[in-house]
């Protein structure tokens, strides 16, 4: 059998297995170099990387900052390695490294629109009134019934898989829907650390200024075909990549269907291009012939 | 009803032990009923559910995941022992799991 192959990148990083940095650096590969890129961009010091860092955990901003420099220094390590994806994938954030692994974007102009669409959102964001978390043991329609009976301004925004959802809404509507959601039976449900509704109808009212502000970063056609998590196309032109960045700042997503069409393309190779192995831990719950090659 | 039996118990427990060091990449003489699944494992709820599976498939067992859920909020699992001791459960009372005392 032909091996397929796709790049796959996480949108931040749960926990780290605090080989990353020995794994780059035996490789070749100085993250100091991607901190200081980002540094300049934004204009701000940012602070030396380590693995146990308050700050990059926890501030929203460079959360994502510093899980998309990890995705892209390690599609460095797969570029320099050889290795020739015949698709990719970004989780939610992830498809900022996933286009500059594609080389459809620079690693600075990354940076750029991660501050834009952070800066977007922050405006919604910044009064601490929304959040998101993750539901897992329930189905769909569970947690919709618990949504619809009452009456809060929640939303399942992506399928993980068939009993792992995430949520976005009001905080104190995703806190009441994660409780109503143990009381049902939830194996789990956490909030997440976030003060963002990303993927929500909240965002909606983004898109025009954050397609506005896109029109002006340099985008180029894709090395590899990208599946867009919103709903799975093949995109490859500048053209759709910019629409696929609105969609996957405001509308739902859906990784369970993107996962399977990747499979339903011929892929049995997935690679982890980024810091931690949250994706390879999900995809324990998708069914196919598949192997995760760890970094 | 499953009658639980001693076979079942060791087949249960072999079951865990190979799972966990599988998943937590460590070998399984680092594994006994007292580890702590969350502390000593790095184990999840992922992991939890994968676990459920296995044996749903295994013991063709009629459960809902919902029901194990409830029952895990009122009887919380810590160690690998209280989790060999919850499946033995799931196995023997399936969906009844939330009448037993």
């Amino acid at each position: 059998m032909t091996n397929k192959s796709a790049l796959l990148f996480p949108a931040f990083i749960t926990d780290y297995t605090r080989k990353e940095i020995d794994t780059l650096t035996s490789n070749g590969i100085d993250f100091t170099d991607y901190v200081r890129v980002a540094s300049d961009k934004l204009g701000i010091r940012l602070p030396d990387f380590s693995y146990d860092s308050e700050e990059y955990r926890n501030d929203e901003l460079l959360a994502q900052v510093i899980a998309y420099l990890f995705g892209c220094a390690f599609s460095d390590l797969l570029k320099n390695n050889a290795v020739k994806p015949n698709f990719g994938a970004g989780y939610s954030m992830g498809i900022y490294a996933n286009l500059y692994a594609a080389e459809s974007i620079s690693l600075e102009d990354g940076i750029l629109i991660i501050y834009r669409a952070f800066e977007l959102v922050n405006e919604l964001a910044c009064n601490g009134k929304y959040g998101m978390g993750a539901i897992i043991g329930l189905g769909v329609d569970d947690i919709n019934d618990i949504i619809n009976k009452s009456n809060i301004n929640a939303e399942v925004i992506n399928t993980n898989s068939e009993f792992s959802y995430v949520i976005s809404g009001k905080k104190a509507d995703v806190v009441r829907t994660l409780d109503e959601a143990k009381n049902e039976g939830a194996l789990n449900a956490i909030p997440l650390n976030v003060n963002t509704p990303y993927h929500s109808s909240y965002l909606g009212g983004f898109a025009n200024r954050f397609a506005k502000f896109i029109e002006f970063i340099d985008i180029k056609k894709s090395q590899y075909p990208i599946i867009s998590t919103y709903n799975q196309r093949i995109v490859d032109s500048p053209s759709e990549i910019r629409k696929e960045l609105v969609y996957n700042l405001t509308e739902k997503i859906n990784w369970y269907k993107t996962m399977q069409v990747l499979l339903n393309n011929g892929v049995n190779e997935f690679y982890e291009s980024g810091a931690g192995k949250d994706l390879s831990k999900g995809a324990r719950f998708i069914n196919g012939e598949f192997k995760f090659i760890r970094l | 009803m499953a009658q639980i039996t001693e076979q079942l118990k060791k087949e249960v427990k072999e079951v865990i032990y190979e799972f966990f060091a599988e998943e937590c990449e460590t070998s399984i003489d680092n594994i006994s009923d007292s580890t702590n699944i969350i502390g000593d494992l790095d184990g999840d709820s992922l992991m939890f559910l994968e676990l459920i599976e296995i044996f749903k498939k295994k013991y063709n067992l009629n459960i809902e995941l919902k029901t194990i859920g409830k029952y895990a909020v009122k009887h919380p699992v810590k160690t690998i022992g209280e989790l060999i001791n919850m499946q033995l459960l799931i196995i023997e009372h399936e969906n009844n799991i939330l009448t037993i005392e």
